[in-house]
């Protein structure tokens, strides 16, 4: 089978790449990786790319081939024959090293580490720690993670703010979190709200999508978030937030968003506040905004107040 | 076709034009409502599940005593029902557990047949694209559309677009060319607007709905189509904000689903509540002039 491949290629420090064009004969049921060293081997030993397990277990060779974001181990280039060439890129919004090698600790490794990744056991007398089968099942499936990217590769917030800690980094801190193991309960669920942490996620589902292991990158992010609403958010604008969304509708049953608006920004904040009158303003003007403002409470209003009472007994 | 209608707070409070809107156009459709009063916020993915749920479950049964199904008019609220019906009728167990601890009191029960449906998917799945298009008075030529789907409407693709519902996926880009529009197609159009991080990280939020919004205009949009009031809300309301970050002019005004369709039905900019818009959406109302 003749394919082409149309390669990124860019030398350490420089800031141009190239496009290195390979004509290949490669067979039929080829994969991308396997033409990739058939290049390096053949054609030029200078080509670098990462891979590792070649079997699509490890992530290593995780690139952009013709604009989708995969493993070049599995890849079969007979899928990706729509395009007279194939284009191989380094997935976007990280620093490249050289050619499709690019900074994974810049990518995932380093946020890695600042969530503290291991846990700290409690003493025991007899050495024996048991977690519940039903807890432990849902551990398994975060450590089933095996860090290929995919989700970071995926996230809505990364390409606006590479700061963030990414899906990966905080799938992670979910599997610290939730360990029952740990000598010291709340401190990893801590870590994950630090900023750039679980409140930046914006749980578009896109990390959820991509990820290939069923692994629900995004659900635990909301998981993370949802134990941090019970054992106490520590960012204080998010605190604040919540505490008044959710003080709104166990008041009136749905949500006085003019009053959440205030209270998110704090009462005594008065910089933040002023802030809020150039918005206000414009909806005033628009007649968005009604004038006087009043929040009723819905009918049956007492019903959710009770569903909230019946939260918090069961919480406790 | 008869409906429960579930509002949403939004489309009461920061959007307010959404929901007349929304009647007219149902009205128009022959799309039958008769509106929930007696239910709660959905909890919008702020409240944690434990609570949500039961608030849900409450609204679902309702409605199911009502023998309607739902219709929302706002994708984070048909995200979090959807999401929460999944779980309620996924595991029986569960949804028993949520009826003896929160509904019983009230003498309510779910049983787990509750439907739920987008305006949007009404109009595709109930109404039918060939009707749709009879319908239409005013075919909206020359007017550059770009759709912007928002997070909830589309994913989690197992529950939102489930095998044999794949076509809800792109049934904004199919309704922006059934109204007789030029479509403009953006990457960004299923991502998100940023709204959901609008208090934790504000300078985050202006910079996806300026990248969202500037992709549009950039492609030759004169407007934007949401079925989210909540991606309205960051769109339209902080576009100014978004500019001022952004350091650019966008200008790119942004349409609320039924306000799009009822363009096409022949209803004005101004009994449509275009007026209420922080953008000025005075290019849409002068494009939709000439064409009368």
């Amino acid at each position: 089978m003749e394919v082409t491949f149309n390669a990124y290629r860019r030398e350490p420090g420089e800031a141009e790449y190239r496009r290195g064009v390979y004509k290949l004969d490669l067979p039929e049921d080829a994969t991308i990786m396997d033409g990739m060293l058939k290049i390096r081997d053949e054609e030029d030993p200078n080509f670098a790319f990462r891979g590792s397990c070649l079997r699509g277990y490890c992530g290593d060779c995780m690139m952009s081939i013709n604009g989708k974001n995969t493993f070049a181990c599995t890849a079969k280039v007979a899928n990706f024959m729509n395009r007279p060439e194939i284009a191989l890129r380094p997935i976007r919004m990280v620093p490249v090293i050289k050619d499709l090698v690019f900074d994974w600790d810049a990518f995932m490794w380093n946020k890695i580490k600042v969530l503290n990744p291991w846990i700290e056991p409690q003493e025991s007398t007899d050495g024996v720690r048991t977690v519940p089968d039903k807890v432990m099942a849902d551990l398994r499936n975060a450590m089933s993670c095996y860090y290929c990217g995919l989700c970071d590769e995926g996230c809505t917030v990364l390409p606006v703010d590479m700061k963030f800690l990414g899906p990966a980094a905080l799938t992670k801190a979910y599997r610290l979190a939730a360990d029952p193991r740990d000598k010291n309960p709340g401190e990893h669920l801590k870590m994950a709200q630090q900023a750039e942490g679980i409140w930046d996620c914006v749980h578009c589902y896109e990390a959820s999508e991509h990820c290939p292991r069923n692994i629900g990158p995004t659900e635990r992010i909301v998981q993370l978030r949802d134990m941090a609403f019970e054992k106490g958010i520590t960012n204080e604008r998010v605190a604040r937030h919540h505490t008044s969304f959710a003080a709104s509708v166990k008041a009136s049953g749905w949500l006085d968003e003019a009053r959440l608006a205030i209270e998110s920004e704090g009462l005594t904040n008065i910089s933040g506040l002023m802030k809020l009158l150039p918005i206000a303003a414009r909806a005033a003007i628009k007649g968005k905004a009604p004038i006087p403002y009043l929040h009723h409470k819905r009918p049956g209003a007492k019903r959710i107040t009770e569903i909230f009472e019946k939260g918090d007994e069961r919480g406790k | 076709m008869k409906y429960a209608l579930y509002t949403g707070c939004v489309s009461k409070g920061g959007c307010p034009e959404l929901y007349p809107a929304s009647l007219m156009v149902a009205d128009r459709l022959g799309i039958e409502l008769e509106e929930l009063h007696d239910v709660g916020c959905t909890g919008a993915g702020v409240l944690p599940q434990g609570l949500s749920d039961p608030i849900n479950a409450r609204t679902f049964a309702k409605a199911e005593a009502m023998g309607m199904p739902i219709m929302t008019i706002c994708s984070t609220c048909q995200g979090v029902m959807t999401q929460a019906n999944h779980r309620l009728t996924e595991d029986p167990e569960y949804r028993e557990e949520i009826n003896r601890k929160y509904l019983a009191d009230e003498g309510l029960e779910y049983k787990g047949t509750a439907e739920i449906k987008h305006l949007l998917w009404v109009l595709f799945e109930d109404i039918g694209a060939e009707k749709l298009q009879a319908m239409v008075q005013k075919p909206l030529a020359g007017l550059a559309v770009s759709p912007f789907y928002g997070c909830y409407l589309r994913r989690p693709p197992e529950v939102m677009t489930p095998p044999g519902f794949e076509k809800r996926a792109t049934y904004l880009d199919d309704l922006i060319k059934l109204m007789g529009a030029e479509f403009i197609d953006i990457a960004g159009k299923g991502k998100c607007c940023g709204f959901p991080v609008l208090t934790a990280n504000e300078e985050n939020s202006l910079a996806m709905a300026a990248k969202h919004t500037g992709e549009a205009k950039e492609k030759g949009a004169d407007v934007m189509v949401t079925p989210c009031p909540l991606c309205h809300l960051n769109l339209d309301g902080n576009q100014p904000n978004a500019e001022k970050q952004v350091g650019k002019e966008i200008n790119l005004p942004i349409l609320h689903l039924p306000q799009f369709v009822g363009l096409a039905l022949g209803m004005t900019p101004s009994e449509l509540g275009l007026g209420k818009h922080i953008v000025s959406t005075k290019v849409v109302n002068a494009k939709v002039e000439m064409l009368s």
